[in-house]
């Protein structure tokens, strides 16, 4: 049996619950971030991992792309209302970076950094997920610049805001600093089937 | 220490009314700074690190490169920021 979730098109029972509440499925995939899209040159780029770690690193698009691959095939919600049933996105899964990075004790939250000073902010127990990956292929596809060329973070148990475009950088800090959207009206824990949208202040 | 000067309070008023406005609220957000600036510059408010911080965010959410649409979630941006901007003005 198929039906209509609000608008768009139609989605089986099974599919609707899959659907968090107040949400509408979509077979596109908008593209929503505010300011410009930002250029990136593969041959400068690098990525960070620092804070409360025994081991800070940093890796080059060539090293990122030298690491072991995870796929993951996955539902996405945005803080917008829509969301994108089965998702294939590949990459690299964040357990791997934690693994290099031997976490302290003291890392109980971490610092996603993004261009243009963008960031983002989980709890080290939700970003140490078998699911959260740092991708660079989304359906078979290199991600597009206006998608997070070339790495973007995949939180899929949080609204997609906290799955960071363009990301440059992991900084694990032992107390919570709100991230760009969380500082200006954003719910900081973001549970789609919670609908954590807006804070509440 | 808030400015409570008859200029002070102008520009505050200024910046409310600019960004309630009609219209796009990247274009308002864009013409409320530029009275924030004059503000500023003439010593009616007092910038301090918090409101540097925060115009720096505004700052990246209005940007439009060349050749390129300002992103979709520009105006929210510009709407939420302008009201943590406000809140901050109060004590300027």
């Amino acid at each position: 049996m198929t039906g209509f979730l609000g608008r768009g098109p139609r989605v089986s029972e099974e599919q609707k619950k899959r659907i968090p509440p107040g949400q509408y499925f979509t077979e596109k995939w908008p593209v929503l971030h505010y300011g410009s899209v930002p250029r990136v040159d593969l041959k400068t780029w690098d990525f960070k991992v620092w804070g409360e770690v025994e081991n800070p690193f940093q890796f080059s698009w060539a090293e990122f792309k030298a690491m072991p691959r995870k796929s993951l095939h996955t539902d996405i919600h945005c803080v917008t209302r829509w969301s994108r049933l089965d998702m294939d996105f590949e990459g690299v899964a964040v357990q791997t970076i934690l693994e290099r990075a031997q976490l302290k004790p003291t890392a109980r939250f971490v610092v996603v950094h993004a261009e243009q000073g963008y960031t983002a902010n989980l709890p080290v127990s939700v970003l140490n997920d078998d699911d959260v990956i740092l991708a660079d292929i989304a359906d078979g596809a290199p991600l597009t610049p206006d998608h997070g060329y070339p790495l973007r973070l995949v939180v899929p148990k949080r609204y997609f805001w906290k799955s960071a475009k363009w990301v440059r950088g992991l900084q694990f800090v032992p107390a919570d600093r709100p991230g760009f959207w969380e500082r200006y009206g954003y719910n900081n824990n973001a549970d789609p089937w919670k609908e954590e949208r807006f804070s509440e202040g | 220490m808030r400015s409570t000067s008859p200029e002070a309070e102008s520009a505050r008023r200024d910046f409310h009314e600019i960004m309630e406005r009609k219209g796009h609220a990247v274009d308002n957000a864009r013409d409320a700074v530029a009275r924030l600036d004059r503000a500023f510059a003439e010593g009616a408010l007092r910038r301090n690190p918090e409101i540097d911080g925060v115009l720096a965010d505004l700052a990246v959410a209005l940007e439009q490169d060349e050749g390129q649409k300002l992103g979709g979630k520009s105006s929210e941006a510009a709407r939420f920021i302008g009201r943590r901007l406000e809140q901050l003005l109060a004590d300027a």
